[in-house]
């Protein structure tokens, strides 16, 4: 039974996708996300979100990812999910083994959005109808929510278009989006919004860490002076108090669009910094690593990750104990591939770069989760499903 | 095989006698290396656009201002959405900027990867982005809004060779 389960999961994974891999006239079918997002839960079950044409669902494998539970829909009834290529559903699992689903919807054809909450308190047999994680109406985009592992509250930040329809409707220019922030109240729902920082780049993935209790820190593609749209990271001084944009890197990156390509964060028990971006500046292009000793210190020289006629792409990080995994996607002329570095230094060296996972076809990001001490590689592929690969946690 | 091109131009001229929407080709995987046989030895402009481009939704009327200015421009443009979208939708916004009788292309398979580096290796698929390809094939790239007073001067240094 668990094995039909498990064939039934990866017919939903290949379904929609597969059907739009033909020749000819381009078909009638519109743009659907592909993503799959996962996280582990305390007793060690591997949960995984995905967006499926027009709905959300959650399955669950208690054996790393080899059989998976039926799907549980999020969503009662069909949605327009954001498909842009750095949206995705996400979940998280408190202290108490509650699970968080975020999503986001396209409100209208301008990209306008609106993101949606759903918790599960039954461990995932059935989920809340998914509410605004925000009263506001603009519009919400790249909803991310992270657990604070000190309190175990949920912390949710987005990029917000309200203060853009305030300033329009004023008169005055508003470059890009807002970075906004709620907590998850109990388990009531999210608090009041409060806006960050504005005019943040708009079409980019956040990456969040946690730098102590109460101090989510952020990482996002920010406006600078003369349309730069390079990284920038905010850390809170309390869950109140967003402190100031440090700046990753000096990339130069003047573009008045969006770049569909967000960052990725992780913060050591030591302190220490980890951000990894792509960037097409005039200082640098292509894929960069670098580090701040901690939370005040400007980050070091940014390290290239492979070369710019590879494609690398979609970096994630992951702090897991006191190692600091590093992966990315690239191209090498037929196969994705996503490749994997550890350092066990505080991200001072590397191991060599080394390919965990290929594909022939379309993938997704890949993403990196930890359980019982070991890191995994979560990615789904067109052609190969899903899959979570162990990282042989070697330097 | 020498009745072909007009061949393709009657069906052409009877696809645009009717509704102005753009004949809308499949770029999937291939597509590139075909794309430039039927061009080699003439100057081309290439631009690739996205609908979920912001930049490239304003600056595609000019393009279609280019096109009525200069009609013997070899011009082709290739929707490169790295999520591919509703060709309807796409068809919609080329016959708006004017430019649904030029040869149209539209990314149709979901391996951007895969088309990119057919393009050009390096290309992180940024748009919109135009390529103005020589008789010699040599490929000039303008990254971001094209200055079309550039792309006009190529031109003209094209007849002139």
């Amino acid at each position: 039974m668990r094995a039909l389960f498990a064939f039934a999961f990866f017919l939903l994974l290949a379904g929609t996708a597969a059907a739009q891999h033909q020749h000819g006239k381009p078909g009638a079918a519109g743009p659907e996300a592909f993503t799959a997002t996962p996280a582990f839960g305390p007793d060690g079950t591997l949960w995984l979100v995905r967006a499926m044409a027009d709905r959300i669902v959650v399955v669950r494998s208690t054996d790393l990812g080899k059989t998976f539970s039926e799907p549980v829909v999020v969503t009662p009834e069909p949605m327009n999910l954001d498909w842009g290529p750095d949206a995705r559903a996400r979940i998280v699992v408190d202290p108490k083994g509650g699970l968080v689903v975020t999503f986001a919807i396209f409100q209208d054809r301008n990209f306008n959005g609106r993101a949606f909450y759903s918790r599960s308190n039954d461990n995932g047999v059935t989920f809340g109808k998914p509410r605004p994680i925000t009263a506001d109406p603009t519009s919400q985009r790249f909803e991310t929510a992270a657990v604070d592992p000190a309190t175990g509250r949920v912390f949710a930040a987005w990029l917000d278009k309200r203060n853009v329809a305030k300033a329009r409707a004023a008169g005055k220019p508003y470059p890009g989006a807002a970075l906004a922030y709620a907590w998850e109240d109990g388990e009531a729902g999210f608090g009041p919004t409060t806006i960050a920082l504005d005019n943040t780049c708009e079409c980019c993935r956040l990456g969040v860490a946690f730098a102590g209790p109460g101090k989510p820190a952020i990482v996002f593609r920010n406006i600078f002076p003369g349309s730069v749209r390079d990284h920038g990271v905010v850390t809170f001084k309390d869950e109140k108090t967003p402190g100031p944009v440090r700046r990753v890197s000096a990339d130069e990156w003047k573009i008045e669009a969006c770049p569909h390509h967000g960052p990725s964060i992780a913060v050591l028990p030591d302190g220490s910094y980890h951000v990894a971006w792509f960037t097409a500046g005039s200082a640098r292009k292509g894929l960069f690593y670098a580090r701040a000793d901690n939370g005040d210190t400007p980050f070091g020289a940014p390290r290239a990750l492979s070369q710019p006629n590879r494609q690398p792409a979609r970096p994630y990080l992951l702090a897991n104990g006191t190692a600091l995994h590093l992966v990315w996607k690239e191209f090498d002329g037929t196969k994705s591939l996503v490749r994997w570095q550890v350092s066990h230094d505080s991200g001072r060296t590397w191991s060599d770069p080394r390919t965990v996972a290929d594909t022939a076809d379309a993938s997704d990001h890949p993403m990196l989760a930890a359980n019982a001490g070991r890191a995994y590689l979560s990615w789904l592929t067109k052609a190969d499903g899903y899959r979570l690969i162990p990282l042989e946690d070697q330097p | 095989m020498k009745f072909r091109p007009l061949l393709l131009a009657v069906l052409l001229a009877v696809a645009s006698a009717g509704a102005q929407a753009a004949d809308l080709q499949s770029f999937g995987r291939g597509s590139w290396s075909k794309l430039r046989a039927a061009h080699d030895g003439q100057p081309t402009v290439v631009h690739f656009w996205g609908l979920t481009c912001a930049p490239c939704l304003v600056e595609m009327p000019e393009w279609g201002k280019l096109r009525a200015e200069r009609p013997d421009m070899r011009l082709v443009m290739v929707a490169a959405d790295p999520v591919p979208q509703d060709p309807a939708r796409v068809s919609d916004m080329l016959a708006r900027a004017d430019l649904a009788k030029v040869e149209n292309w539209a990314f149709v398979d979901r391996f951007n990867e895969r088309l990119r580096y057919e393009i050009d290796p390096a290309w992180a698929g940024e748009l919109p982005r135009t390529l103005l390809i020589d008789r010699d094939g040599k490929e000039t790239v303008l990254t971001g809004v094209a200055d079309l007073a550039e792309v006009r001067a190529w031109l003209d240094a094209q007849k002139k060779r």
